[in-house]
């Protein structure tokens, strides 16, 4: 097996305005006050860890008004040169695109937008492996948004359903390891993705409920680290069997608004392999 | 009417069991689908789409179906609302006005199909104030209607064949004198008793020849019996089943012995002077001037009529009326309910029944003539079975069926 062609360079925005200042999400509430102090600290830490484990991270300005901002991983999707920037479901968010798309425009990429009145949100939604993006859909993503996407990208998109509220981002689901190894929580997924990332992962690393909640699929693989915000004893012996280093970065003060360590990042240099993959195995087709 | 609607769903929907998802959804919903269309993507890279027609109970079951189907990337295919134009004269249709057939049509209004209440073909289609919409002569349109205009937004669906052995499956062949006939009325018998027994009404259009052949008093005694509900003919029919119960012939020549009596040519007119005198067939028949057939028994029994008449009537009678448009709207106002047609030797008034009749009316066609027969369905009518045979002989057997 090899490690992942993709994860050793981010962009990443500072939280100067982070916060949590409406709720849109089951772990967001208003109620709630941010430590900014700490938030810039794990921030910090996070950064600090991702440039030690051989990572390149690029800044995104913060801007006052979108607390939000701060998770990149929504900013869009980018593939071999191209980024195709997502479209908010929620109006509070709707504003940040302009930021993104001009720092994509100002770094020489390709920009590629997804026809009006299909939502994506990004990275968060759509993740590469293989040749192919998983991609989910349902709570903040359409799943019309996929045939598209995937014309943009020139890469396949599957989408997969997402049935727990809480798990409103593909990318608390499912986190790629390497080549052959992911991180999934098959309970947030209807039987049919169930079947689709069944077919598609050779050896997959299935967490529990708690581990799904304590945002162990939503962490940054730079090589053979794996930068987590919590590392439950059984997740832990299995990454280090398969021989990957954890790194914990504690992020709780962006946990108040459903973001963790991959949210905060968005892997700038995705290059899928041009051309065809293998279908996913025959008995995937066979599935109903 | 079940509703449908056609979606469509891309993507990498082989792969990912987005497919076989929206099928799955479908049925679990109690909806059916038909797939229009499939384009499966070469390599795993290109693209697949498939094209579904969806159907459900109704239009609400419907609308939440397409509601779930959404979620899944499955869209409605753009469809535009039907264009509709002011007629702007009376009994004049906007240019380019949708022409329709005698299938059970739907309009599409508001995002929604409508369906169209009563379908007939050559007509029109208005919008009612209320929403609804139906079919119109072109003579019954008025300034300032909302006139359906072009095919966009304008649907029809095939009728389904009755399931089981039915007269229909002999739709299927050509019209033919090569049939078992006394089979085929039976069967034509058993249709009648299951229209009946559903509250179906039974429609009978007679031509003279129904008289000639000595066949009115079978006809008289499924009127009495309560198995025709609607009569519809012209003066000829009318005029020759009085003479015929009042001085015993039929177009002056003896039903009896058929020697034709001296003078007899001009009996009908005498007939025909006589009702005149008493204004109507209704008020013949209760002066006791008429005393049995086909239009004694329709007034004794309340089972309406409408005579339409021709250039060429004498008389005519006080009942037949003399405007076509006038006996056509008469025509129409009598459909409702309609399950079973019986076109009995009758040419003129077959076809004029056939324009009005909806594609829905099980329609027979009874002619010795297999031109008749084969006019009817050229001009439209494709619902309509032909059986060629003696028009006599068929409503003596049917009869026997029946009574």
């Amino acid at each position: 097996m090899s490690a992942l062609p993709w994860g050793r360079r981010f962009l990443m925005c500072p939280p100067e305005h982070f916060g949590v200042l409406y709720e849109i999400n089951p772990w967001m509430h208003r109620e709630v006050t941010v430590d900014l102090d700490r938030a810039r600290e794990q921030w910090g830490d996070l950064v600090a860890t991702l440039v030690e484990a051989g990572a390149e991270v690029e800044l995104l300005e913060p801007q006052p008004g979108l607390p939000d901002l701060v998770f990149t991983a929504n900013a869009g999707t980018v593939n071999r040169g191209r980024y195709v920037p997502s479209r908010f479901r929620h109006p509070y968010r709707q504003p940040e695109v302009a930021f993104d798309v001009a720092w994509f425009d100002g770094h020489g990429y390709d920009v590629v937008e997804l026809p009006e009145g299909v939502g994506h949100e990004g990275a968060g939604d759509a993740l590469p492996f293989g040749h192919a993006f998983l991609s989910g859909y349902k709570s903040r993503s359409d799943a019309a948004a996929h045939g598209p996407l995937s014309t943009l990208l020139g890469a396949p998109v599957r989408p997969i359903e997402l049935v727990d509220d809480r798990l409103y981002h593909l990318d608390l689901t499912f986190c790629p390891l390497d080549d052959r190894r992911v991180m999934v929580a098959p309970h947030a997924w209807d039987r049919y993705g169930c079947k689709v990332v069944e077919a598609l992962v050779p050896e997959p690393l299935v967490l529990s409920d708690d581990e799904m909640l304590a945002f162990c699929a939503n962490s940054v693989v730079v090589g053979s680290t794996v930068v987590m915000a919590s590392c439950p004893p059984p997740v832990g012996r299995q990454l280090e069997a398969w021989g990957f280093d954890v790194a914990v970065v504690g992020v709780d003060e962006f946990q108040k608004a459903g973001g963790g360590c991959r949210c905060l990042t968005l892997a700038l240099d995705v290059a899928t392999p041009a051309g065809a993959g293998p279908r996913p195995s025959t008995e995937t087709a066979a599935a109903r | 009417m079940t509703a449908s609607e056609v979606v469509e769903v891309d993507g990498h929907i082989i792969d990912s069991l987005i497919l076989a998802k929206v099928l799955d959804v479908i049925l679990d919903a109690g909806g059916d689908y038909r797939i229009l269309e499939v384009d499966i993507g070469r390599t795993s890279v290109d693209p697949s789409r498939a094209r579904l027609e969806v159907t459900a109970l109704d239009e609400d079951a419907l609308a939440a179906l397409l509601a779930e189907l959404q979620i899944h990337g499955a869209n409605r295919v753009d469809q535009a609302d039907a264009a509709v134009e002011p007629a702007e004269v009376d009994g004049v249709l906007p240019a380019g006005f949708y022409a329709t057939t005698n299938l059970p049509t739907q309009v599409r209004r508001g995002g929604h199909w409508v369906d169209v209440d009563n379908p007939e073909m050559d007509c029109a289609l208005v919008i009612l104030p209320d929403g609804r919409v139906r079919t119109a002569p072109m003579h019954r349109v008025r300034a300032g209607d909302p006139v359906v205009v072009g095919r966009t937004g304008v649907r029809v669906q095939a009728l389904e064949r009755p399931r089981g052995a039915t007269p229909f499956e002999f739709m299927n062949s050509e019209v033919s004198s090569e049939k078992p006939k006394e089979q085929l009325v039976a069967r034509v018998a058993d249709r009648i008793k299951a229209a009946k027994a559903t509250g179906g009404k039974v429609l009978a259009v007679c031509g003279p020849a129904v008289v000639h052949t000595g066949a009115a008093p079978d006809v008289a005694a499924l009127v009495r019996a309560g198995i025709i509900d609607v009569l519809f003919a012209g003066n000829g029919f009318a005029t020759h089943d009085i003479e015929s119960n009042v001085l015993g012939t039929s177009l002056g020549v003896p039903l009896g012995d058929g020697l034709p009596p001296e003078g007899g040519h001009s009996n009908h007119l005498r007939v025909i002077n006589e009702v005149r005198r008493r204004g109507s067939i209704a008020a013949a028949v209760r002066d006791g001037y008429i005393a049995g057939g086909v239009m004694y028994e329709c007034v004794q029994h309340g089972v309406p009529f409408v005579l339409g008449g021709s250039v060429r009537d004498d008389g005519p009678l006080p009942d037949v009326f003399t405007d076509v448009v006038e006996a056509a709207d008469a025509m129409r106002a009598q459909l409702p309910g309609v399950a079973v047609a019986l076109m009995l030797a009758s040419t003129l008034h077959a076809i004029a029944t056939g324009n009005v009749l909806p594609a829905g009316v099980e329609t027979y066609c009874v002619d010795i003539n297999q031109a008749v027969v084969t006019k009817l369905a050229d001009r439209g009518s494709h619902q309509a079975l032909g059986i060629v045979t003696d028009v006599g002989l068929f409503l003596s057997t049917l009869a026997a069926h029946l009574l």
